[in-house]
């Protein structure tokens, strides 16, 4: 029988062990992620001008798909953010006597972290999965090769358009979905009995708004697209797939953009905090 | 090629053919024949610029091609056409005009109003155009492979390669596909009439003996040119009596 000291000993070794493969493993995907990212960016910026008559209407579809179509459930989903979050803390900071800490602090909650990322949630469960399984498909029954033999960039013609089509699609959803929860919010609050007219509180929002935070509303939407339809495409293309393999990358497409979403919310952390 | 490794394409250290030597001249027609699995469909995807070879070089039109892509690469691409195997990957859930339309829609940079008369002309030559709004995936094999073929011919390709042209067809397809690929190694008058360098692979070279002028042999991973037809049907070489004989 081994002495405790040696059984903790290997317990450590096989915990650090299965935790520095789980880091290699990530760190790996990562830049395997990030490598397609860069070649799709780069095939947008040097094929920017070439077939847009096929180009074109694959990505207004993806904008259809991807934000039109979301549209109701992000409006929804604004409202109940709106009614949850945005009237009961509207009408505790009045109980409190504290309304001068309404904007600022609708402005961190809902615009600055809330909406980009619920939004880019959204468009990952309602389009992303599905996605993931197209592409998954066509690279299984070699859709892709054959696209290849007809002389067609298959990152030309499968990924800008889906790159082009959610990342317009994450901003726009991102506004409506702000606007959502602050009118909803307000309305939830009013009936309530708060005493402050829609122009008060609406200039209490603006007024807590500074003028980077809408370069940076931008920048963060736009990263949570492009980094959203390349994980999605990643999973879909990169990975030599049989169909059998589409299911597990799908929930791996899932797990990936949230843990990459997140990390991407975190380093604009500090830029906040700077305001 | 010149001395080429074809390998597989998920594990590019694993070859599949060795040795390749082919050279394929302008207007020429070849058969490669050979068991299945023997690495056929991964020569023409090798001679195609699709798939990397791990030895020696292929060259396409005097373009080195490794799989990579290039500029250059695609452009010789767009020379070749290759009609694959089976339902001939089309796009399942486009039709069959979108299917055919594709390449010069992305190549023209065109509308599909804008070529699709012309691609329902072309639709008419190869006995299509009663499929054309179907969706191609809900189409039978035969007329898949026939879609295939006119998708591939659309951009009026120096070299057509095609894999098993005549497998599975019933005798009318058959019948078919050798009156088109005879009218094709003429020149076609419907396709500029300019004669076309085929390449056919296949598993029952029986089926394509009246059309292949040279023939060449995949088997146990090594590649071997026979030469002409009568050299091709007078060869005693026991692997090549397997695929040419009936005898159990």
């Amino acid at each position: 029988m081994d002495p405790p000291i040696g059984g903790v000993s290997r317990w450590l070794r096989g915990s650090f062990g299965l935790a520095g493969r789980w880091l290699l493993g990530g760190l790996g995907t990562s830049r395997r992620i990030g490598a397609f990212t860069l070649i799709a960016l780069g095939t947008l910026v040097t094929k920017f001008g070439a077939s847009p008559r096929v180009i074109r209407p694959r990505a207004q579809n993806e904008i259809l798909r991807a934000g039109v179509n979301v549209l109701p459930i992000v409006c929804f989903l604004g409202i109940a953010l709106g009614v949850v979050i945005v009237g009961q803390t509207v009408l505790l900071l009045v109980q409190v006597g504290q309304t001068k800490l309404m904007g600022p602090l609708l402005v961190t909650v809902v615009i600055r972290e809330l909406a980009p990322l619920t939004a880019s949630m959204v468009v990952l469960a309602r389009v992303g999965t599905a996605a993931v399984t197209e592409l998954g498909t066509s690279r299984a029954v070699g859709e892709v090769e054959a696209l290849e033999a007809l002389g067609i960039d298959p990152i030309h013609y499968l990924v800008v358009p889906r790159l082009i089509g959610f990342t317009v699609s994450i901003v726009c959803l991102t506004v409506y979905m702000i606007l959502s929860a602050l009118v909803a919010g307000y309305v939830v609050a009013f009936f309530r009995g708060l005493p402050m007219g829609p122009t008060q509180f609406f200039r209490g929002v603006a007024d807590a708004l500074s003028w980077v935070d809408f370069p940076l509303l931008a920048l963060k939407t736009v990263a949570f697209g492009v980094l959203t339809s390349m994980i999605i495409c990643y999973h879909g293309l990169a990975d030599p797939l049989r169909l059998e393999d589409i299911g597990r990358a799908t929930t791996r497409t899932v797990a990936h953009t949230l843990v990459a979403s997140l990390v991407v919310d975190a380093l604009f952390l500090p830029v906040y905090l700077l305001l | 090629m010149s001395n080429v490794t074809v390998v597989q394409s998920r594990s590019p250290r694993l070859p599949v053919v060795s040795g390749v030597d082919w050279d394929v001249r302008q207007g020429e027609c070849w058969v490669v024949t050979g068991l299945q699995g023997s690495g056929k469909t991964a020569l023409l995807e090798t001679a195609a610029g699709l798939r990397p070879y791990s030895e020696g070089q292929v060259q396409v039109f005097g373009t080195p091609v490794q799989g990579a892509e290039s500029d250059e690469v695609a452009q010789v691409r767009r020379r070749i056409g290759l009609v694959f195997d089976g339902h001939g990957r089309l796009f399942g859930a486009e039709t069959v005009l979108e299917n055919v339309a594709l390449p010069l829609c992305y190549h023209a940079n065109r509308s599909l109003e804008d070529v699709s008369e012309e691609v329902m002309s072309f639709l008419k030559l190869l006995g299509l155009e009663g499929w054309a709004n179907q969706a191609a995936g809900r189409i039978g094999r035969a007329w898949a492979h026939r879609v295939a073929l006119a998708r591939a011919l659309i951009l009026r390709p120096d070299l057509l390669l095609i894999d098993n042209p005549l497998t599975a067809l019933d005798a009318s397809h058959v019948r078919w596909w050798r009156y088109f690929l005879v009218r094709l190694l003429e020149g076609h008058p419907g396709l500029g009439g300019k004669p076309m360098t085929l390449v056919l692979a296949t598993d029952e070279p029986r089926s394509l003996l009246s059309i292949g002028q040279k023939f060449a042999v995949t088997h146990g991973g090594k590649w071997r040119c026979v030469g002409g037809r009568a050299e091709f049907e007078q060869c005693d070489d026991p692997e090549l009596r397997e695929l040419l004989d009936d005898k159990d």
